[in-house]
């Protein structure tokens, strides 16, 4: 079971109640919630915001297919999942990603909710800008794709 | 015969369009696509050295969205996508 979707933020806000709505429904009861926020510091550099773009449907693809390499990697079969995914601008503090794992048991829940935010830094076409207080801004280095 | 290259990250930073057009040959590959990408970046933008890393560390992927490698043929009017490095969360 799993729900995958970009928020775009001109449209609407990211927010944890639809997670939790959404797991609660699974009747799993180890429930593991990953927040990734906008940080104030990066390198030294005091930060405003951060402005994300995406491919989306090669993102929701990617999306999918952690979903299904996450049975065969990590062998849980029994799951339900919440992944959502910010695309343009976030200001500090503010949530870019949710990501709901849910699972019979605490440890497959922990190690499933690990493995899902590292394999959407590798896998997900997803980009940052950063926006600084000197009103400059430069797009972030990343890490080349995974298949 | 035509391919448009939809831009992503900072390669949106080649144009304020947000895609790239060329004019190319029959059965061209993706490693010729980046080789007009490049000379692109000669003549718009000095040969800009940051730029030519990231299109040179880049992937690109079909308008089905599978990653598509060097030697990819295109043979006809098709839209493809440039994918830099990525780094969400």
């Amino acid at each position: 079971m799993l729900h995958a979707k970009i928020i775009d933020t001109s449209k609407e806000k990211i927010d944890i109640l639809n997670a939790e709505k959404f797991l609660s429904s699974s009747n799993f009861g180890a429930i593991i919630y990953f927040l990734g926020t906008v940080r104030d510091l990066n390198e030294n550099k005091k930060v405003t915001g951060i402005t994300y773009d995406s491919r989306d449907t090669m993102v929701i693809k990617s999306f999918e297919e952690i979903y299904k390499e996450s049975e065969t990697k990590l062998k849980i079969k029994d799951k339900a999942v919440f992944i959502e995914h910010v695309k343009g601008y976030v200001a500090v503090k503010e949530k870019s990603i949710i990501i709901g794992a849910a699972c019979k048991h605490r440890d497959e829940a922990y190690n499933l909710s690990r493995f899902i935010i590292e394999e959407v830094k590798k896998k997900s076409p997803i980009w940052k800008k950063e926006h600084y207080t000197n009103e400059e801004s430069e797009w972030l280095k990343g890490v080349s794709i995974q298949l | 015969m035509k391919v448009t290259v939809e831009l992503h990250g900072a390669t949106k930073d080649l144009s304020k369009n947000n895609f790239l057009e060329f004019e190319i040959k029959k059965n061209s590959s993706i490693r010729d696509i980046k080789i007009k990408i490049l000379e692109f970046i000669e003549k718009n933008f000095q040969g800009n050295q940051n730029l030519r890393k990231l299109v040179q560390s880049s992937a690109f992927c079909s308008e089905e969205d599978e990653i598509i490698s060097e030697s990819y043929k295109i043979n006809k009017n098709q839209v493809i996508g440039i994918i830099p490095p990525i780094g969400g969360g």
